[in-house]
C-alpha cells in the first residue's frame, strides 16, 4: 500500500478555530484518538548475515537470492501503536501490588477505579518507508504497511522478530473523515521522566504530566490517503487530485505541504 | 443632531410679486398664435386633444419601427451613410482643431517663438513668418444697466434650473435608497427569522454571492443530498423567496395502501396541510418533507427491485408487494395537493392503521439508513483502490415485508392451534398452548456503543422469530413450534421448525424447516392425532377396576388413525379417528375376520357407531372418552 501525505502546522491559538472549520467542512464531529507509541528498530542478528557457506552450487538459486536480499537489505525503523483512552492515563493496574508507592494515590483521586490493563492492550505494527524521491509531484508518498498485533506485551514477539526497542512517545489528537481522506490534527506527547528502559511502560503516568514535544503547544496537521496498489498511476493521480483539492479548501487557513524527505526517513543506519 | 433635520434641496423660488400685465400677455399670444381673430372653440379643442394624443416619442418610435421594417440591404446601406457621416464630422473636428491650434501657436509665437514653432503645421509655417501675430488686452465698453441685468436674470434662471435638476435627483435617489433599504431590512430581517429557527444558513457554492438555506440531508445519496439545499432570493419588494432551482414546486408524499381481496381496505394519511402554508417556514419544511419523501421512493424502488424473487414488483411509480395471498401493500409516491380518483377510493377504512403504521416504518427505516450513512462515513476509509464501494440498498421493504409475512403467518398458526384445541375440547381432551409472538425481540441488551434509538431499529433488523409451545392430550406428550421469518439473508420467506415430544412414537420426527402453511397444518394435526390414538389406548391400559370387561384398544395403523381390539371372544373391532382443524370424527366398525396379518376383510366391515366432535359445539356432548367406553363394551 501507498501513502500520499500533506502536512501543515497549526500553531495552538489556531487548533480550536482549525477544529471548528475541519468540523464543518468534513460535516462530522472529530472522533478524538490518543496512541501510545513505541519505536523498535532493527538490527541484524549476529551470525546470520553471512549465506555463502556452502560450495553447494545448486543453492544459489532463487531462493537463495531471496534471502540474501531479505537479509541484507535495509533496515529500519518501524513503530508500534495501540490506542488507548484519557482514563488509562494515570490508572492503575489491575495486579498491581497495593504496597507499590507509584503514583498510586494521584490514579485513584484522577481516574476512580478505571483501571489499564497493559495485557490486553490492543497493538498496531506500523511500518512506513523514506518518502519517495525523485517524484515530481507536490505530495509526499511512501510505501506503509500496517498489521495488527497481539494483545498485551509487544516486546517479546518484536524482540523475536530483530527488533529492540527504542523509546516511546505518545499522540493526541482529533481526526476527520472526508471522503478518502484522513485529516488527523495532533501533537506528539512526551512521557515525563526519561527512565532508562528497555520495554515499553506498563503503567501511564497522569496525562497532565505529558509535556508536548513542541513547546508551543502547536499541532501538526496531516492529511493523509491510502491507495491499495501503489503501482497504479491512475489511482495515485486521483489521491494526489483529491489532496490537492483538500489544499485549495483549506488555503484560506492553513498551508498544507509536503514534508521535507529526510525528516521522515525511517531507515536505520 | 436632531432627526428631524433637513437640508432645504431645491432653490427658493420667489414668487413675482406681480404677474405679468395683461398687455404682455396679449402681446404674447399675438405673437404666438397670431390673431384673436382666428381662435375658436372648435379650434382650441382640437388642439388640446391633438396635444393629448401626442406622444412625445412617437415620432421616434416610428422611424425606429420603419427601421426595423427595412430589409438588411438598406439597413446595410444606411449604417454605411452614417458611418460616412461620422468620419465626416471627425476629420472637420480634427481640421479644426488644427486651425485653432495653428492660429494660438501663430499668436503665441510672439512671446516664445521656440516653443511655438513646435505646435505649428509646416503649411503655416511657410506662410507667415513667426510672430506676425500680436494680442492686446482691450477695454471693453461698459455695458449697459440693462444688459448686465439681463445677463444676470439669464445666469440666475440657468443656475435655478440646474439647482432644480439636481434637487430632483437627489430626491429621486433618496427614495430609490430609502425603498432599497426598506427592502433589504424586510429581506434580512426573513432570513434572520430563518436562521433563528435552527435552519441552516449559508453561500451558495455555485453563486458566492446568494444566500442559501440548507434543509435537506446530509447523508441522503447525494442526488438528494444535493437538493437539500435552496437559494434564498429577494423579490423586488423585499419579501423571501425559496427558490430551488428546476424542482418542481409541489410537495410529493409517499402513500401507503392496503387491498385485500381486491379491494381497497386501508390508505395512509396524508400530512396535515398547515394553516400558514406561504410562510418560509413552511415552505422550508415542505421542501425538505418533499426531498425526503422523494429520495424514500427512490430508496423503496432500488430495493424493490432487487426482492423480485420475493414477489415484490414494480411500476413506474409503485411498488407494490404480498403480505399474504390474499393481501397486499402499495406503495407510490402522490403530489400532496392531488385529489383522489374514483377508483382510488379506499372501499373501507379497516386497514388505515395499518397503511399509516407501514407509512411512518419506512420513514423511521429510512432514518436508519441515513445514520447508517454517517456512521460509515466518519469511520477510516478503506485505501483507494478502483474498486468503488457501492452503497447497498437500504432495508426498508424488507423489515417490513417481514414484519407482515411473519405476524400474518404466527396468527394463522395461533388460529389453527385454537381450532383444534376447541375441537378437542368439545370432545371432553384437555391440551393447551401458550403463544409468544416475536420472542426473538429482546430490548434488553441493548449496548453502550450504539445510540438507544438506533439499537431499537437494529431489533427489527433481525429474523423474526416467534414460538408456540404446549401441552397435547396426554401428559407427557408436548409440543414446541418456532416460526422464523427472514427476508434479508437467505433462506428466505417463513419456516416452522416443529419439534414434538410424543413418548410412543419417539422414532417418528416432523420434517425439518417447513415452508408450507398447509404442510405445516397437516403435521401438527397428524401429531395431535397420534397423540388422542395413545390416550385412547392409555386409558384401556390403565382402566380401573369399573372398566374390566371392556374391550382393550390398540394401535393398529397410527399414521391412519386405526385402531383395533379384539374381545376374549375373537370378536374383532376397528375404530378409525380423523382429526381436522373443523372437526373430530371417530368410527366403530364390527370385523368378523382376521388374517394373518391382523388386517381385516375390508369387505367385510359395517359400521356400529360414529360420532363427529365439531368446532362450536355446544358442551354437553358425550365425551370422546365416554363415547370409546361406550363401544368398547364387548
Amino acid at each position: 500500500m501507498h501513502e500520499l501525505l500533506l502536512f501543515a502546522s497549526v500553531p495552538a491559538h489556531q487548533h480550536h478555530e482549525l477544529l471548528q472549520q475541519l468540523a464543518g467542512l468534513t460535516a462530522m464531529q472529530p472522533r478524538h484518538r490518543l496512541e501510545r507509541r513505541v519505536i523498535y528498530k532493527a538490527y541484524r542478528k549476529p551470525g546470520l548475515i553471512n549465506t555463502r557457506v556452502g560450495a553447494s552450487q545448486d543453492l544459489q538459486g532463487h531462493d537463495m537470492q531471496r534471502l540474501n536480499k531479505m537479509l541484507n537489505g535495509g533496515m529500519f525503523y518501524t513503530q508500534v501503536v495501540g490506542p488507548v483512552s484519557e482514563a488509562d492515563f494515570g490508572a492503575q493496574s489491575p495486579s498491581e501490588d497495593p504496597d507499590a508507592p507509584m503514583s498510586g494515590t494521584d490514579a485513584e483521586e484522577g481516574s476512580g477505579n478505571h483501571l489499564y490493563n497493559y495485557e490486553n492492550q490492543p497493538w498496531k505494527l506500523e511500518f512506513r518507508d523514506i518518502p519517495e524521491a525523485g517524484t515530481r509531484s507536490a505530495v509526499t508518498s511512501r510505501l506503509m504497511a500496517s498489521a495488527s498485533l497481539p494483545k498485551g506485551d509487544i516486546s517479546t514477539p518484536m524482540n523475536a522478530w530483530g527488533y529492540s526497542y527504542v523509546t516511546e512517545y505518545a499522540v493526541e489528537g482529533d481526526a476527520f473523515i472526508l471522503n478518502d481522506i484522513v485529516i488527523f490534527l495532533h501533537r506528539v506527547l512526551h512521557y515525563p521522566t526519561e527512565q532508562e528502559s528497555h520495554a515499553p511502560r506498563r503503567q501511564l503516568p497522569p496525562f497532565q504530566q505529558m509535556s508536548p514535544l513542541e513547546r508551543t503547544g502547536s499541532y501538526v496537521l496531516q492529511a493523509s490517503i491510502t491507495v491499495q496498489d501503489g503501482g497504479n498511476q491512475e489511482m495515485m493521480r486521483t489521491a494526489s487530485q483529491h489532496l490537492f483539492g483538500l489544499r485549495e479548501q483549506l488555503k484560506s487557513a492553513v498551508r498544507l505541504e509536503q514534508a521535507d524527505r529526510l525528516s521522515l526517513d525511517t531507515r536505520a543506519k | 443632531m436632531s432627526e428631524n433635520f433637513s437640508l432645504p434641496l431645491r432653490p427658493l423660488v420667489e414668487k413675482p410679486e406681480r404677474p405679468d400685465s395683461l398687455p404682455v400677455e396679449i402681446a404674447q399670444i399675438n405673437a404666438q398664435y397670431g390673431s384673436f381673430r382666428d381662435v375658436t372653440e372648435e379650434s382650441l379643442r382640437a388642439k388640446i386633444e391633438a396635444d393629448k394624443n401626442k406622444d412625445p416619442w412617437s415620432e421616434e418610435d416610428d422611424g425606429e419601427k420603419e427601421l426595423s421594417d427595412e430589409d438588411t440591404a438598406e439597413r446595410l446601406d444606411q449604417l454605411y451613410k452614417k458611418r460616412a457621416a461620422i468620419t465626416q464630422f471627425a476629420l472637420q473636428a480634427h481640421m479644426e482643431t488644427s486651425f485653432a491650434l495653428d492660429f494660438i501657436s501663430l499668436l503665441l509665437s510672439k512671446n516664445t517663438p521656440v516653443q511655438a514653432e513646435m505646435s505649428m503645421s509646416p503649411y503655416l509655417k511657410q506662410v507667415a513668418p513667426l510672430g506676425s501675430l500680436n494680442a492686446e488686452v482691450i477695454h471693453p465698453p461698459p455695458k449697459t444697466e440693462a444688459a448686465v441685468n439681463d445677463t444676470k436674470s439669464v445666469a440666475r434662471g440657468w443656475r435655478l434650473q440646474n439647482f432644480n435638476s439636481a434637487a430632483n435627483k437627489l430626491l429621486d435617489s433618496a427614495t430609490r435608497l430609502e425603498s432599497a433599504v426598506e427592502s433589504e431590512t424586510k429581506y434580512w430581517n426573513e432570513v434572520l427569522a430563518v436562521k433563528a429557527k435552527g435552519w441552516k444558513v449559508c453561500r451558495l457554492p455555485r453563486e458566492r454571492q446568494a444566500l442559501g438555506v440548507q434543509y435537506g440531508f446530509l447523508e441522503a445519496t447525494p442526488m438528494f443530498r444535493d437538493r437539500g439545499l435552496a437559494a434564498l432570493r429577494r423579490t423586488n419588494d423585499g419579501s423571501l423567496l425559496l427558490d430551488k432551482g428546476l424542482i418542481p414546486l409541489k410537495a410529493r408524499t409517499v402513500r401507503v395502501r392496503v387491498k385485500s381481496h381486491g379491494q381497497l381496505t386501508g390508505c395512509s394519511k396524508r400530512r396535515p396541510t398547515t394553516e400558514d402554508a406561504d410562510s418560509t417556514e413552511s415552505r422550508i419544511l415542505q421542501a425538505r418533507d418533499t426531498v425526503y419523501e422523494e429520495e424514500l421512493f427512490h430508496e423503496l424502488v432500488r430495493e424493490a427491485r432487487i426482492l423480485g424473487s420475493q414477489g415484490v414488483t414494480t411500476r413506474q411509480n409503485l411498488v407494490r408487494f404480498p403480505v399474504s395471498e390474499e393481501q397486499e401493500v402499495l406503495l407510490d409516491l402522490v403530489d400532496d395537493g392531488h385529489e383522489l380518483l374514483a377508483d382510488d377510493e379506499p372501499t373501507s377504512h379497516e386497514h388505515d392503521p395499518v397503511a399509516d403504521a407501514l407509512a411512518h416504518s419506512v420513514r423511521i427505516l429510512l432514518a436508519y439508513a441515513h445514520r447508517q450513512n454517517l456512521r460509515r462515513r466518519t469511520q477510516p476509509p478503506p485505501p483507494l483502490s478502483p474498486k468503488r464501494r457501492q452503497t447497498p440498498e437500504y432495508q426498508l421493504l424488507r423489515p417490513v415485508m417481514a414484519y407482515l409475512q411473519h405476524s400474518s403467518h404466527v396468527r394463522w398458526l395461533e388460529s389453527l392451534l385454537n381450532d383444534v384445541n376447541q375441537v378437542l375440547k368439545s370432545a371432553g381432551l384437555t391440551s393447551d398452548f401458550t403463544c409468544t409472538p416475536f420472542s426473538s425481540l429482546n430490548f434488553k441488551r441493548f449496548n453502550s456503543s450504539v445510540p438507544k434509538v438506533e439499537a431499537l431499529v437494529q431489533e427489527f433488523l433481525l429474523p423474526y422469530e416467534s414460538t408456540f409451545s404446549g401441552k397435547l392430550v396426554c401428559p407427557q406428550s408436548s409440543f414446541r413450534t418456532k416460526v422464523r421469518t427472514n427476508v434479508v439473508t437467505p433462506p428466505f420467506g417463513t419456516h416452522y421448525d416443529i419439534s414434538v415430544n410424543v413418548p410412543q412414537y419417539p422414532e417418528i420426527r416432523p420434517p425439518n424447516r417447513i415452508g408450507l402453511q398447509d404442510e405445516a397444518a397437516w403435521v401438527l394435526t397428524h401429531f395431535v392425532l397420534l397423540d388422542i390414538l395413545t390416550a385412547i389406548c392409555q386409558v384401556k391400559a390403565t382402566g380401573d377396576k369399573k372398566k374390566e370387561g371392556l374391550l382393550t384398544w390398540q394401535a393398529a395403523y397410527p399414521h391412519d388413525g386405526e385402531l383395533m381390539a379384539v374381545s376374549s371372544t375373537g370378536q374383532c373391532r376397528k375404530m378409525k379417528v380423523s382429526l381436522s382443524r373443523h372437526e373430530l370424527t371417530v368410527d366403530v366398525y364390527a370385523i368378523r375376520e382376521i388374517d394373518a396379518f391382523r388386517r381385516p376383510a375390508a369387505t367385510k366391515t359395517s359400521t356400529i357407531r360414529s360420532h363427529t366432535w365439531k368446532l362450536g359445539d355446544a358442551a354437553g356432548q358425550p365425551s370422546l372418552e365416554d363415547f370409546v367406553a361406550e363401544v368398547s363394551k364387548p
